[in-house]
């Protein structure tokens, strides 16, 4: 339980340095190269962990199926959807809604068990916990801030 | 409208990916999905650029080394994110990724970290942490 929250913390902090340093490689070099420098980079990555950890179990891929390998078109789905999102909506409004549809598909994932997944039952305290943080999400993002400056503009192009 | 629909999707897009790469780590590993999902992605990534011809190679070196190599964190983040879900469920895991990441940025607006343009944050923004916090307890205790 204890481990599951700390790398789920870890991971939102790493996506979020992620978000400014991939925006401010955006400005520079626009939209699709940094979006392939960063999965090349994030292959390369994985595969010399890997190879750190698992050694040559790293190119044991007999359980491999079919469609494992079109899994990652998932991630161009997202950035073009966030950069379109964005683009129209400005990145206040854009994130916090691309938030709360994360929050509401992960609570429909658990209680369906979809693709595997331990099935979590549906429960009336899952749903207001949820409802509560998408409630902190919109005060969050949508509360009297001053005009937020365009340099910030968070693409979430994030790869979780 | 349609900018609604695109944030939309692209929530939904997120969720599906880590519940994706969870179910293929139980399958070949996480090592092996993260690398696995990541190189289908850039080589797709590589022919849309192509496609687009959206390619500015002297941006570059106008971009310091440290914002260039955010993409490996994407090893770590897919590894934590899998075995988080693994461990605690999908619902759990995207609320503190969510919680963890605007903290973050909060800290980096407010104290104008790597050259952000400092923002003060109000007192929603905290109100808003704690309102977030409240909803995970409710969620899990």
């Amino acid at each position: 339980m204890l481990l599951g929250i700390i790398l789920a913390l870890l991971a939102g902090s790493l996506v979020s340095l992620q978000n400014i340093f991939n925006n401010k490689v955006n400005v520079h070099v626009g939209s699709w190269t940094t979006t392939t420098l960063v999965l090349g980079l994030g292959f390369a990555a994985s595969f010399t962990l890997g190879l750190l950890f698992e050694g040559k179990g790293m190119f044991d891929l007999h359980a491999l199926k079919l469609w494992y390998c079109f899994s990652g078109l998932i991630g161009v789905g997202v950035v073009t959807c966030m950069v379109q999102g964005i683009n129209r909506l400005g990145p206040t409004f854009g994130v916090s809604i691309s938030m709360c549809a994360q929050l509401g598909f992960a609570l429909l994932f658990d209680s369906m068990g979809w693709l595997g997944l331990d099935k979590v039952d549906f429960t009336f305290k899952q749903l207001v916990g949820v409802l509560v943080i998408v409630g902190g999400i919109l005060v969050f993002k949508l509360g009297g801030r001053k005009k937020p400056s365009q340099e910030n503009a968070q693409k979430s192009l994030g790869t979780v | 409208m349609k900018g609604i629909l695109f944030a939309f999707l692209g929530g939904a897009f997120i969720t599906l990916q880590g519940v994706a790469n969870s179910r293929i780590s139980q399958g070949i590993g996480t090592w092996q999905a993260a690398a696995l999902t990541q190189l289908t992605g850039f080589v797709a990534a590589l022919v849309l650029l192509f496609i687009f011809r959206d390619f500015k190679r002297q941006g570059f070196t106008q971009v310091k080394p440290l914002y260039l190599s955010a993409g490996a964190y994407a090893a770590v983040i897919i590894f934590s994110n899998v075995t988080a879900i693994q461990h605690v469920g999908v619902t759990l895991t995207v609320a503190l990724v969510i919680i963890a990441q605007l903290v973050l940025t909060f800290l980096m607006d407010h104290y104008g970290w790597f050259g952000l343009p400092k923002k003060r944050m109000g007192w929603t923004q905290f109100a808003g942490i704690a309102i977030m916090i409240l909803g995970v307890v409710i969620l899990k205790f």
